[in-house]
């Protein structure tokens, strides 16, 4: 049976997109279609006293303009989800701002011409009068009474505050032998995906239907938003190819949908939009900016006891993501380690600054940045290795399935072996050996080894953990849907809840039915785009690495038992056999041995469509499957109880990853020598595609730590708003990252796969961190802010850590 | 006011009249409907857009439209003939070099050129080759392994 899953196939989606015929949204032209502007605010922080279309609409190719007034007086404000969770008043929040601007880039309005040259013309004829006010961007200013207010209904930019506590940490930290302290920072980033967002939006007013084609991540955000914002109730969405997702494209997009609709709706056409990257880069979302004071009870012989931090988030000038940087702590909060009282403190700080997102790991970054910083720190302080310290807290196989203190439960893992696999893959001691006489020579040669798991899954429910004061989950687990048909030719189509965007979906799909219906990838199809009228819903898949290979494969592997089912039945019939007699075998349904009592797949379908008196009577006609999977094993812990117990996420890969670097006292420059991983995603369905997955996410992880990202002025005026100004790495700046596989299957999965994709972003900052803070051994400093530029880094091997700190 | 330019695009004379503000990327895109070359900065930054234009690989939107006049322009539109794969094309479907597939046109209209003039690079030639086409789904090593593979392809062949 297993032909397929596990090997190298052929890509399914490569062939289209090395011919340029891949088809993303800004590929599509409807007939009369107009092209918009988004009016964008020019101040960090300002009250919108005016905005007067007339001169814009003198030219009679300026077709629809749409104001604050018009989004006030003809949309809703988006219904609070719960990304804005936790938030003590509730703040209405429209497409677009409506009195105040609170971010460089923030829209307000739109325009819609018969061509972009028009409209862009357009939007600097839209005379907007404001009141500037005092911007907000430092987040310990902004706390203080002192500071501006960015939502006057609040009183106060610390939007939300609240913690939450497991085991007995007060004990932890008084039985201690040692209290180690930190304070950690990781700065603003994106996956700025290369497609930017892209928007065609048709509203056919005799019909009241809305079509929009959107390079979204979820279909089921875009839906919502669309239906709460302007109160319709027929909408299609329809998803093509997308290029590149990584979190930007799932929740900050609905805005923009909605705007492009309102314009579509306004002029009677169809509306395109097309975002340029400047705007991306002020306005399409960033990571968040986290702060910690992280505090470790220790033993002598490095057990840590206890974890408590304290987290300062810099979400933006938005409230509808305020906590999930925060939330997402739940989902790595115990790492690898079996220590057993953790303690967290959340403050989320409203900024006049873009607004957060989920980006790739959405805060696991950070917690797994704040597990590993502190390990090398007790190593520091208790004079043992870094290895050490690690592997005496690292959870054992035979533990496994683990349950840590806040309610997760890992399915299966072998830190102990994940790391000792890299180490030996590096070798360790050598290489320690090599550092030391090169150390000698003057050269600066840092190792940095870290350990982290990947969570795969969903579970909206956590937030109840964090915010006991809900009385009904936002949700809980996760439902995706597949469906797989069997055409007349035998061929096979599947329709897919989530869409494709670079993680392989079509390929890795088609050799899980191939291998559980006995065909060939070949004859498979998966159909793209995804369309709401066509599709099953994906609410659970998210387009991420890190659901598909539960919620997706999941579904997949369901229709494909359910179609197989049907399949064996009506060959049965038609053969006169009992369907336990039969085997298929490349798209042949027969009885092993015989030459004669077989049929195919084209022969079955021709009869399932075509031809009553061959179907059974207790055989629905057509060979058909759809299956709408969950996660069989979601409890306990779905839902917390008083306990706060919850399954943030359901499956967890791991990795253990070494960084090796070279740090230029003269220049501040850092090295990447060598970066390997051994790395732990279950089974691997595709070697290629979970390669590609890791090779990707690492070298994030890599250039967030080494320098990229945004920056702001203390005007909160955005400094990196292109590719070149923010820093992104080309191939010639990345390491040549290396991979190894050590699975360890999950017991509770289909395929005993997890999870791929976020993986090697999360903790790929901690490793840099940690490499580069060794290479500077002889100068000890203490690397605890990220990121790692040249100038960062030249100030800390020149005795000059009292850096002027920019606003990241 | 308009202005007519005769350019040829992957074998075949085009005469269009076009803006004289127009984007060669957006010509090729709107007007000659050749939508493989894509568009993710405008600036010159990312290279979704390469083409070659006279042979060179140039990144279109930082060309006007009207500078192709007279010129011949390959898009990644023109490598497969026949619907059988160019050897560069070949090998990144083999390595799996492509994810969301947006920067692909430009990869490999960059690479194409690479290995037509160095037909033996090595890797840091390549990286540094490709230093002008960002990817932001892959970390590279596939990609640089695609090229790499099509390198060792044209030398046995």
């Amino acid at each position: 049976m297993d032909n397929f899953i596990g090997k190298r196939t052929r890509s399914k989606e490569g062939p289209r997109h090395v011919t340029g015929r891949g088809l993303y949204t800004d590929d599509f032209r409807l007939p009369g279609m107009l092209h918009a502007m988004i009016l964008r605010s020019p101040h960090a922080h300002a009250r919108i006293v005016s905005v007067d279309p007339g001169e814009a609409l003198k030219n009679p190719n300026v077709v629809a303009v749409v104001t604050p007034q018009d989004i006030k007086q003809t949309t809703k404000p988006f219904k609070p989800g719960r990304y804005a969770a936790g938030l003590k008043r509730s703040i209405d929040e429209y497409a677009g701002a409506t009195e105040k601007v609170r971010y460089v880039g923030e829209p307000f309005g739109a325009v819609a011409a018969r061509d972009r040259g028009t409209a862009e013309d357009a939007l600097e004829q839209i005379q907007v009068e404001y009141e500037p006010l005092r911007p907000v961007v430092d987040v310990r200013e902004a706390m203080k009474p002192s500071s501006a207010v960015l939502f006057d209904e609040l009183g106060t930019n610390l939007a939300w505050n609240g913690s939450l506590s497991y085991g007995d940490v007060e004990g932890a930290f008084k039985s201690a032998d040692r209290v180690v302290k930190e304070n950690l920072k990781i700065h603003r980033y994106s996956s700025t995906p290369l497609e930017p967002f892209i928007v065609i939006a048709s509203y056919d007013a005799a019909s009241k239907r809305l079509t929009v084609w959107v390079t979204a991540q979820v279909p089921e955000v875009i839906y919502d938003g669309l239906r709460e914002a302007l109160g319709l109730q027929d909408i299609r969405v329809i998803i093509p190819d997308v290029g590149g997702g990584f979190g930007q494209k799932i929740h900050l997009i609905r805005k923009y949908v909605v705007l492009v609709s309102l314009l579509s709706m306004k002029s009677g056409r169809p509306v395109k939009w097309v975002e340029d990257r400047s705007e991306h880069m002020m306005a399409g979302g960033h990571a968040c900016a986290q702060e910690f004071e992280a505090e470790m009870a220790v033993k002598n012989d490095g057990t840590v006891i206890g974890l408590r931090f304290k987290e300062y988030d810099d979400v933006g000038g938005s409230i509808s993501t305020l906590t999930i940087h925060f939330t997402n702590k739940l989902n790595n909060l115990s790492n690898t380690y079996r220590v057993r009282n953790i303690a967290l403190e959340g403050f989320a700080v409203v900024t006049n600054k873009c607004p957060v997102i989920p980006n790739r790991g959405i805060g696991k970054p950070g917690m797994c940045y704040v597990w590993e910083r502190m390990m090398d720190r007790v190593a520091q302080e208790l004079n043992l290795t870094p290895i050490e310290v690690r592997r005496k807290n690292l959870i054992q196989p035979d533990e496994m399935p683990y349950a840590t203190p806040s309610g997760n439960v890992y399915d299966s893992g072998d830190y102990p072996g994940l790391l000792q696999g890299l180490l030996e893959k590096i070798e360790y001691d050598k290489l320690r050996e090599e550092q030391r006489r090169e150390r000698e020579k003057g050269r600066l040669i840092g190792i940095g080894v870290v350990i982290a798991v990947e969570p795969g899954g969903r579970n909206a429910a956590r937030d109840m953990a964090i915010f006991p004061e809900m009385k009904e989950p936002p949700g809980s687990g996760g439902v995706n849907g597949a469906k797989i048909k069997l055409e007349k030719n035998g061929t096979l189509s599947l329709h897919l809840g989530s869409p494709n965007c670079g993680q392989a979906h079509e390929t890795t799909t088609a050799q899980v039915a191939a291998d559980l219906l006995g065909t060939t990838p070949d004859k498979i199809s998966t159909s793209i785009p995804f369309d709401s009228d066509l599709s099953p819903w994906g609410v659970a898949a998210a387009n991420s690495g890190n659901n598909f290979h539960l919620y997706d494969i999941g579904a997949i592997h369901g229709a494909a038992t359910r179609l197989r089912e049907k399949v064996l039945k009506l060959a049965a019939h038609n053969l006169q056999v009992d369907p336990s007699e039969l085997t298929i075998e490349d798209g042949v349904v027969k009885v092993p041995g015989s030459a004669t009592k077989q049929i195919t797949f084209a022969e079955l379908g021709r009869i399932a469509y075509n031809n009553q008196h061959l179907i059974p009577d207790d055989l629905e006609a057509g060979l058909e499957a759809t299956y709408y999977y969950t996660f069989p094993h979601a409890k306990p812990n779905l839902v917390p109880g008083a306990e706060r117990l919850v399954r943030a996420q359901f499956t967890f890969s791991a990795g253990a990853h070494a960084a090796i670097v070279e740090v230029d006292k003269n220049t501040g420059a850092v090295h990447v020598l060598r970066y390997l991983i051994v790395g732990d995603n279950g089974t691997v369905i595709n070697p290629d595609v979970v390669n590609g997955q890791v090779f990707g996410s690492a070298a994030h992880g890599i250039a967030v730590a080494l320098g990229e990202g945004f920056i702001y002025s203390p005007e909160g005026q955005p400094l990196t708003v292109t590719y070149l100004d923010y820093g992104k790495c080309s191939a010639a700046e990345t390491p040549r990252v290396e991979v190894m596989h050590r699975p360890s299957p999950s017991p509770w999965t289909a395929l005993g796969q997890k999870a791929a994709g976020e993986g090697a972003a999360i903790p790929s900052p901690a490793a840099l961190a940690s490499a580069v803070e060794d290479a500077l051994t002889p100068f000890g400093v203490k690397v605890c802010d990220l990121p790692l530029t040249p100038e960062a880094v030249w100030r800390l091997a020149n005795h000059n850590p009292e850096s002027e700190r920019r606003s990241y | 006011m308009k202005q007519t330019i005769r350019v040829t695009i992957n074998g075949r004379l085009y005469e269009e009249d076009v803006e004289p503000r127009q984007l060669l990327a957006h010509f090729l895109r709107d007007a000659i409907g050749l939508t493989g070359t894509h568009v993710g900065c405008v600036v010159g930054e990312c290279g979704a857009c390469s083409i070659l234009l006279d042979g060179k690989v140039v990144k279109s939107c930082l060309h006007l439209a009207v500078q192709a006049d007279g010129r011949e322009v390959t898009t990644i539109e023109g490598l497969a003939k026949d619907g059988e794969l160019s050897p560069i094309q070949e090998a990144f479907v083999k390595n799996y070099a492509l994810q969301c597939g947006y920067c692909t046109p430009g990869m490999i209209m960059t690479s194409h050129a690479l290995l037509r003039d160095n037909p033996n690079p090595s890797e840091e030639e390549i990286r540094k080759a490709l230093a002008g086409n960002l990817c932001m789904c892959t970390g590279y090593v596939q990609i640089v392994e695609a090229v790499k593979e099509a390198a060792r392809g044209s030398k046995n062949g």
